[in-house]
């Protein structure tokens, strides 16, 4: 006898990856040999070691998840639908650490390898996954080739108006992280985006095999194994960041994770989070980081977004701001093009010319096998739900590691 | 040349009414006067240059000049001196305000206090001019024929437009406007926007092209003639290292709607394309395949990214290339783009201003059209 | 001392504490902080603090906005004061919409502060001009290069900064400097400067290929080879690791460079393979080890 396992929808290895949220999961009979009714009890549960992903299964839409789930599977083939999620607190360390298995009885019928796939906070990474997100951030740059430069060329001065300084900061970063997890992701399906959490000393961060070592002039040195040795933007090598602090502390002046959560309720008064953390983050060094023009040319710059996306995330959870029919979700009133709900966003619209930038670097945003929101052409509304709190179908397929669903 | 023996130089040609047309040929990208200087340096020249032309009144073939400035400038000196020499032009029109506005909306996030004290001279104070009050002087200049910026203008004055310490060029800008009273808006004698693709220009012998050696984006090497003989093509410079927005990247983007244009009249098996680097040294093939592949060209046999492995010169000489050194990076250049017949000979230039995809596509299919003649 | 210090903590945390009673906004409290910033009667210490707290603020009024700006110029204030409120303006610079408005003073303000006594301000601030590709800091930086009595900057750092627009004309002089250099750091740098000069790819295999040069300028030369002439890179990345007398760390970098940029060919390579193959088990560090491996991955091995 034999089951076939779906996650995500699809039969596809490159769907097999799950987050805190549920994701659709689907089985069905492929050999019914030595079943003797129309159905058969099926029990889906998982197998991995203490230290690898964790999964939990739900019947329907609603109830508590459990370590397995019994299903009767009809012995003509049709599919039966279940939802599976990672377990809150066992993230995946690398791809198919863990097995989700289908019993009948004592007898496996059905298998497949899967990866609990989170963002995670850079200083804490197994030197693994440092080094397949080095590898794989180093071959998107491919120095200077590669896709990255698509990447640098959507946070220019001249692009900052569609980004900056308004209500869709948050959304657009989103987005735009999203984008280029899912472009690493292409390249090496287990790495997920870490994130720098700059309000605690990160030294594991800031290393040779890591993200370099700054001299005193601010360039970054990296061992000869680190493939972004190779780095290279605007058609100059290297990476120039001067830390203003002792990369074995936190940056000073920053608010904290605390302070941040309490600068209020509603999203007008959160995103000012703009200014500080993030700004401050930002003005931590000196270098090409600290100056909007030139901070993408800098990877560290995509580690400390996305400990700003993780912090609205957490706001978002905090205070249940998930909706975007609440008008505490997001900014009411009317806001610069670009920044509204309804908005598409540049550049995955592809619109160019004023108020637009000239060219619109990238095309769509990537599509992914594990989740099919928020399209080729997010709003600013798509971004908010990326969970899918509200709608299961809003689901954008990260999670962190510290933010529940 | 030192810098300020240009400036002198500018100012003594400037000075003397007879010479006044040698400030255009100043204006030519390929002047050796900019060999081994830098951009910001050239933008401290030709601004210099500009403001000459304004002190002496911009004729008619010193519009092209100070229109390309506002039309794909990004440095804040050169946009306020070409915003300045624009004001001198003698017959305003309203043409011209589409190039304000687009100026505007460019250069006001970049914007940065500027002084025309003396050549070179930069702003430590904020209480000056800048490109975006310079700008908003030229539509006041505009008057009635700036009719038609006024909701644009009236947009800026709200909040969420221009900041509040520049409202008041605004409210300025809007009272010269209603102010030049219900007079006609004339269109002006300009035709914008490079509609008129500029006479056929030289190089009938090809002289010299011949010897040129292009390798495409795949480092297959073929002659110029070998691929631009026996059918029309379409042909655009640029470098994968320009940082003005508004030029290379913009130039190659528009090439990829050129080619599906072209698609779309079905002759793109008839018109080849193709885009040359001012800069072979360092544009070696996987670069120009990955600036092609970035902005959604078609890259194949009849279209193509090339560099000039042998007689870039040459190159440079057949089409008369506005472009210029420091070392071997290119310091300055325009917006070019050549049609060319089936004999590789130049049947249409579109230059200085951003060209229109549709006009482009309409232009070769003509060439193709003479051509079967 | 120890009262005058308790009672200065004391006035530290007051204005957090009453902010929070009253349930003040952020913007008020951004407020608060300027006021603080810019209160040359308060310690060093609490001023820097509450600069910290000011980006909101910074472009929302124009008094404020002066008065930061007025504490950066102020030649008189500590220079930690000073630098802490440059810090929050160039933060606030990254609300672009909100910042417009204030640019036009925050770029003028830069340029007088370019030219200040104190070095870290001066760094600092060129630095952030040089980003935004500003002439004047350009012309500034260059004439320092030319004449030493000019010098803002030392000449590593004014390289480094120059490297921020590929336009500047830079490449005669680092040439000059790197055949003839004041110190290592300037030779370094002006190395790296000319990693996008397309001409000095024959000095970049010079140098990679010269086993006395120091490691890190061999690293360099290999990063600025794989971009000017990847094919070059290619073939002495190849010879190296077939020569047994080359170091291990140049060894590690030829194997980063192979494994990104190593065409299908090397497939065939058997002497090739076979020395990475000895190097990924030999006595080395197991980082290097790691990397071997992981080019021998990447061609089936």
């Amino acid at each position: 006898m034999d089951v076939e396992l779906q996650i995500n929808n699809s039969a596809s290895p490159g769907a097999r990856f799950l987050t805190w949220a549920p994701s659709p999961g689907r089985i069905r009979m492929t050999n019914p040999a030595g079943a003797t009714g129309s159905t058969v009890n099926v029990r889906i549960t998982s197998a991995s070691a203490a230290s690898a992903g964790a999964v939990v299964f739900r019947r329907g839409a609603t109830g508590a998840f459990a370590n397995s789930i019994t299903v009767p599977v009809p012995v003509n083939g049709t599919s039966v639908p279940f939802l599976v999620a990672g377990r809150f607190g066992r993230p995946s360390t690398s791809n198919g650490d863990v097995t989700i298995e289908a019993r009948a009885g004592n007898t496996l019928v059905g298998s497949v390898p899967a990866m609990v796939r989170i963002r995670k906070n850079a200083n804490t990474l197994t030197p693994a996954e440092r080094d397949r997100f080095v590898a794989a951030f180093a071959q998107l740059n491919n120095q200077g080739l590669g896709r990255f430069a698509d990447f640098r060329d959507m946070h220019t001065n001249v692009s900052s108006p569609q980004a900056h300084g308004a209500a869709g900061f948050l959304p657009w970063h989103r987005a735009y992280l999203l984008d280029l997890e899912r472009e690493l992701q292409a390249i090496d399906p287990s790495v997920a985006l870490p994130y720098w959490r700059f309000d605690r000393a990160a030294p594991n961060l800031f290393q040779l095999d890591f993200l370099g070592v700054s001299d005193s002039l601010g360039t970054v040195r990296f061992s000869n194994s680190n493939p972004l040795q190779f780095w290279r933007t605007d058609g100059v090598q290297g990476i120039n960041r001067r830390p203003f602090f002792n990369t074995g502390s936190a940056p000073p002046g920053l608010l904290s994770e605390a302070q941040t959560l309490a600068l209020g309720t509603q999203y007008r008064a959160f995103r000012t989070m703009e200014g500080n953390p993030h700004g401050m983050a930002h003005t931590s060094f000196g270098g090409s980081i600290s100056s909007i023009g030139s901070a993408a040319r800098d990877p560290l710059f995509f580690l400390l977004h996305c400990n700003v996306d993780r912090l609205w995330a957490k706001w978002q959870r905090q205070n249940g701001r998930f909706n975007a029919a609440q008008a505490a979700s997001y900014d009411p009133g009317a806001h610069p093009v670009g920044h509204n709900l309804a908005d598409t966003m540049w550049p995955w619209n592809g619109i160019t010319g004023n108020p637009r930038p000239p060219t619109a670097p990238g095309g769509a945003l990537a599509a992914s096998p594990a989740a099919a929101a928020p399209g080729p052409q997010p709003t600013v509304r798509s971004t908010l739900d990326y969970q899918g709190a509200v709608s299961a179908a809003a689901r954008m397929g990260f999670d962190y590691d510290d933010v529940a669903f | 040349m030192t810098e300020l023996q240009f400036a002198a130089l500018v100012d003594g040609i400037a000075a003397d009414a007879q010479r006044r047309d040698g400030l255009l040929d100043l204006l030519r990208e390929e002047h050796a006067v900019y060999r081994d200087r830098s951009a910001t340096a050239i933008a401290r020249m030709r601004g210099w240059v500009l403001l000459a032309l304004e002190r002496g009144g911009v004729s008619d073939a010193a519009l092209a000049f100070v229109l390309e400035e506002l039309d794909t400038g990004t440095d804040p000196y050169l946009v306020a001196a070409a915003a300045r020499a624009l004001r001198s032009y003698p017959r305003p029109g309203a043409t011209l305000v589409p190039f304000v506005l687009g100026a505007l909306a460019n250069i006001r996030y970049r914007d940065e206090p500027l002084s025309f004290a003396a050549y070179g001279h930069y702003a430590v104070s904020a209480t000056g001019t800048s490109a975006v009050r310079e700008l908003l002087a030229t539509l006041a200049w505009l008057g009635r024929h700036a009719k038609g910026a006024v909701p644009q203008l009236e947009a800026l004055h709200e909040p969420g437009g221009l900041p509040p310490k520049l409202r008041g060029d605004v409210r300025r800008a809007l009272q010269a406007i209603r102010d030049a009273g219900q007079g006609a808006e004339e269109a002006g004698a300009v035709s914008c926007c490079g509609a008129q693709a500029p006479p056929p220009k030289c190089c009938g012998s090809a002289a010299g092209i011949d010897s040129v050696l292009l390798e495409d984006h795949a480092g297959d090497r073929i002659g110029f003639e070998a691929f631009f003989g026996g059918q029309p093509s379409i042909v655009a410079f640029f470098y994968t290292r320009c940082d003005n927005p508004l030029k290379c990247s913009l130039t190659i983007a528009k090439l990829a709607r050129v080619q599906q244009g072209l698609a779309a009249e079905r002759v793109a098996d008839r018109i080849r394309t193709a885009a040359i680097t001012y800069d072979p040294a360092f544009d070696l093939a996987p670069r120009l395949r990955a600036y092609g592949q970035d902005r959604g060209v078609r890259m194949d046999a009849g279209h193509r990214l090339f560099r000039a492995v042998s007689g870039n010169d040459a190159v440079r000489d057949h089409f008369g290339l506005g472009v210029n050194y420091v070392g071997s990076l290119v310091n300055r250049h325009r917006i070019e783009l050549h049609i060319l017949d089936a004999q590789a000979r130049i049947a249409a230039s579109f230059e200085r201003l951003r060209w229109d995809e549709r006009e482009v596509v309409a232009k070769a299919v003509e060439v193709l059209r003479i051509g079967g003649r | 001392m120890a009262t005058k210090r308790k009672a200065a903590k004391k006035t530290q945390r007051a204005p957090k504490r009453q902010a929070s009673k009253r349930g003040a906004s952020p913007t008020t409290t951004a407020h608060r902080a300027v006021a603080i910033t810019a209160d040359a009667r308060r310690p060093p210490k609490e001023r820097t603090a509450a600069a910290a707290a000011a980006p909101l603020a910074v472009c929302e009024s124009e008094d404020d906005f002066q008065a930061m700006l007025k504490v950066l110029r102020d030649g008189q204030a500590p220079v930690k004061v000073r630098l802490a409120a440059l810090q929050a303006i160039q933060a606030a610079s990254f609300s672009v919409l909100a910042f417009e408005g204030c640019r036009g003073d925050y770029i003028a303000t830069l340029r007088q502060v370019a030219e200040d006594p104190d070095p870290e301000l001066r760094q600092r601030v060129l630095g952030m001009l040089m980003r935004e590709k500003d002439g004047f800091a350009q012309k500034k930086l260059l004439e320092g290069l030319h004449d030493p009595d000019k010098a803002l900057l030392p000449p590593e750092k004014a390289l480094q900064l120059l490297g921020n627009d590929v336009h500047a004309d830079t490449y005669e002089v680092a040439r000059a400097i790197a055949r003839k250099p004041p110190n290592e750091a300037a030779r370094r740098e002006a190395l790296r400067l000319l990693g996008a000069d397309a001409t000095a790819a024959p000095l970049f295999e010079k140098l990679l290929l010269d086993k006395d040069e120091l490691r890190e300028i061999r690293q360099i030369a290999a990063s600025a080879l794989y971009a000017l002439q990847p094919d070059r890179m290619q073939k002495h990345a190849r010879d190296i690791l077939l020569d047994k007398s080359d170091y291990d760390d140049i060894k590690a970098t030829s194997l980063s460079a192979l494994t990104q940029l190593g065409d299908e060919t090397l497939s065939d390579d058997k002497a090739l393979m076979k020395s990475v193959d000895r190097f990924s088990t030999g006595k080395t560090t197991a980082r290097y080890k790691q990397t071997a491996r992981r080019f021998l991955s990447k061609y089936g091995r």
